[in-house]
């Protein structure tokens, strides 16, 4: 028994020891921020190109340093899925040694977690556009692309007084996001008088989208506005878009000028017209993001990687200007934050956590993607 | 453009596809009673086979395509051996599970040789359709009708008109008589799990021109086909071309006229229907009647 005794006493300061020595002795220790990412799933190469803006953004922070330290990302799959999401942020929320976390750019899949992020207490910088995911009291959430709200009306405005047109078709994703993006889209065109004469959703993933196509021209819709979430379906329906003849214009949600979506569409989207809340011709940030994500990964950077760009540059300022690790004082910091030059944007986080309202109108000619003008809205 | 026309060639592409790959599933579970759950992910390597021949090594697609046809039957015979024949022994349950974990695998291990980048893989034809009376034929919908009539013609054959159909049949109702008969037990499931591979591998090929080539490509078929399987009469080939191309008009024109956020549940709606009312299916059961 006492030979047990002194085991169990040697274990126990040895596992204490091991526990509390390293933080003393490791000037080197990082500070770690939990990534909820796609790798798997549908939007596996979204998750990419995520990644490919966090870890540019890490290289810039890391030549000086946070609080004199390293940041690093502890990455986990949300294979693009809601459950696969809870069960990533749960992965990362029971590690005591994340300081912050980085969500998902799907608002679904953030009105998924969100419960979660509450009873963790840490902040999340996300990208989800749904407009409603930062007006339910979640004051750990921090949002790095500007919402719906503002993209519905940039479309309204730039359909009707740029396009000059008046019915409007509005396709749309039937998830968090599609359905809250066409809402607003809707209730945008409401205030310039104009009713839809079709709202038409579809579920995520669907291999053919004829009787979407077929409801458009139907309808007589002389403009198509959209909120498609996965650019596989958006390839689909632009495709056969294209060859059942409607030719009508088309001014999609971000979605409809990611690398994904020209890659798999081509020819069907030449022509077409995208609110972007990322333009590489947008601002000097976000040109300078541009020039150092082509020297680096040798392709165009799209709204996947500028929105993680930012929020790892706005976590480490939010951090450094905290002067500690400790989330209350981390998310004063973050909420403080005003004229943040970003790559989206300029940042001016308002007391709900939304720090953009602006997006950017381009044209998508011949393949290439060309900045029109940018429209900044007030808070 | 005339829109009943429209939404039936639709359908009946839809259903075409449905048709081809649920024809995998009816193989194997003729021959071998094995429900191969990785049906799918044969489509999907067989994309990738192509993307990499035709696309990667600039081989003509035409000759691209059978070498791709070949790869794949031979990926059967390593399939058999790695999830099958272990397990031969102890009932069906423990192979559906093992080609379950043989789907999730094959998926996994796809993403990390090749990424997750959707790729765009050309079609059989150049144009992508014509119209004929107010109808647009997509040429990709027009290629998988035509394959799978000769597909579901050339199986039908081979099954009812050959001595290898006459084994094949017999070793899937009865191994052990099958080999007292002097039937090579195991030369004939390999074969079936070859064909099986192959004939998963062309349908992937001849759909990636509709869905892009992706690592989730065969998930969002094999599904509908499994369905159609059950909607035809399990493992009855002529069961699974119908169950395939009504599910494809069922969902069409229910998207069209009831609901498009609707339709999937609209189609296992149908699927609902026929294991309540009539659980055999339209053709019924061909295995558990023989037996």
């Amino acid at each position: 028994m006492a030979i047990r005794h002194l085991t169990r006493r040697a274990f126990a300061l040895s596992t204490a020891a091991v526990a509390t020595m390293p933080r003393f002795a490791r000037a080197e220790d990082t500070i770690k921020i939990g990534v909820v990412v796609p790798s798997t799933g549908p939007a596996a190469e979204a998750g990419k190109f995520g990644i490919n803006g966090m870890r540019q953004a890490l290289e810039m922070v890391n030549e000086k340093g946070v609080l004199g330290r390293k940041l690093e990302l502890v990455t986990e799959d949300d294979q693009t899925t809601n459950p696969g999401a809870v069960l990533a942020f749960s992965r990362l929320s029971g590690r005591a040694d994340i300081t912050a976390f980085i969500g998902p750019i799907r608002s679904t899949q953030v009105h998924a977690i969100s419960p979660d992020v509450l009873k963790a207490a840490k902040p999340m910088m996300f990208g989800g556009t749904d407009p409603t995911l930062t007006q339910e009291g979640n004051k750990w959430l921090f949002r790095c692309r500007p919402n719906d709200s503002y993209s519905a009306k940039v479309i309204a405005e730039f359909g009707t007084g740029d396009l000059k047109k008046q019915k409007w078709a509005v396709v749309f994703s039937t998830d968090a996001f599609g359905s809250n993006g066409s809402k607003a889209l809707e209730a945008a065109l409401k205030d310039k008088g104009i009713t839809p004469v079709l709202m038409q959703g579809y579920t995520n993933q669907a291999s053919d989208y004829t009787a979407v196509v077929l409801a458009v021209r139907q309808s007589g819709a002389d403009i198509v506005g959209s909120y498609f979430t996965f650019e596989s379906d958006l390839g689909i329906f632009a495709r056969q878009l294209r060859q059942l003849g409607v030719t009508v214009p088309w001014v999609g949600s971000p979605s409809i000028v990611n690398t994904t979506a020209l890659n798999l569409a081509g020819r069907a989207l030449f022509g077409t017209y995208g609110v972007a809340d990322y333009a590489v011709d947008a601002t000097p940030a976000s040109k300078a993001f541009a020039e150092r994500y082509q020297a680096l990964y040798k392709a165009i950077p799209d709204n996947q990687s500028s929105w993680t760009f930012d929020a790892v540059n706005l976590l480490a300022r939010g951090i450094n200007d905290a002067g500690s690790t400790e989330p209350e004082a981390i998310r004063a910091a973050l909420a403080a934050i005003r004229g943040y030059a970003g790559a989206e944007g300029e940042y001016n986080f308002d007391d709900k956590g939304d720090g953009l309202r602006g997006y950017n109108v381009v044209k998508n000619e011949n393949g290439k993607i060309v900045f029109d003008r940018r429209i900044e809205f007030k808070a | 453009m005339s829109l009943i026309p429209q939404l039936l060639f639709t359908g009946l592409g839809i259903g075409a596809i449905y048709a081809l790959v649920a024809l995998g599933f009816v193989l194997l579970i003729r021959a071998a009673s094995v429900v191969n759950f990785a049906q799918g992910e044969f489509s999907m390597l067989g994309a990738y086979a192509m993307v990499i021949l035709s696309g990667a090594l600039g081989i003509p697609y035409l000759i691209a395509l059978p070498i791709a046809v070949v790869l794949m039957a031979g990926f059967g015979v390593l399939f058999a051996g790695a999830t099958y024949w272990p397990l031969r022994h102890r009932g069906q349950m423990p192979v559906i599970i093992s080609t379950i974990g043989a789907s999730i695998f094959l998926a996994n291990t796809v993403l990390a040789l090749y990424g997750p980048s959707p790729e765009v893989l050309p079609g059989l034809f150049d144009t992508p359709g014509f119209e004929v009376g107010g109808v647009f034929m997509d040429s990709q919908y027009l290629a998988i009708m035509v394959t799978a009539t000769v597909m579901v013609a050339l199986q039908f054959l081979i099954f009812e008109k050959t001595l290898l159909g006459k084994k094949l049949q017999a070793t899937s109702q009865d191994k052990e008589m099958a080999s007292l008969l002097g039937i090579p037990v195991a030369l004939m499931i390999l074969i079936t799990f070859a064909y099986s591979a192959a004939l998963g591998g062309l349908a992937g090929i001849l759909v990636a021109p509709v869905l892009f080539v992706s690592v989730g490509m065969g998930a969002i078929i094999s599904l509908k086909a499994f369905a159609a399987n059950i909607i035809g009469g399990f493992g009855n080939i002529p069961g699974a071309i119908l169950g395939g191309l009504s599910l494809g008009v069922v969902e069409t024109f229910g998207a069209a006229y009831i609901s498009v956020p609707y339709k999937d549940a609209l189609a296992f709606g149908l699927l609902l229907l026929f294991l309540l009312v009539r659980p055999q299916g339209l053709f019924g059961e061909k295995i558990a009647e023989k037996a």
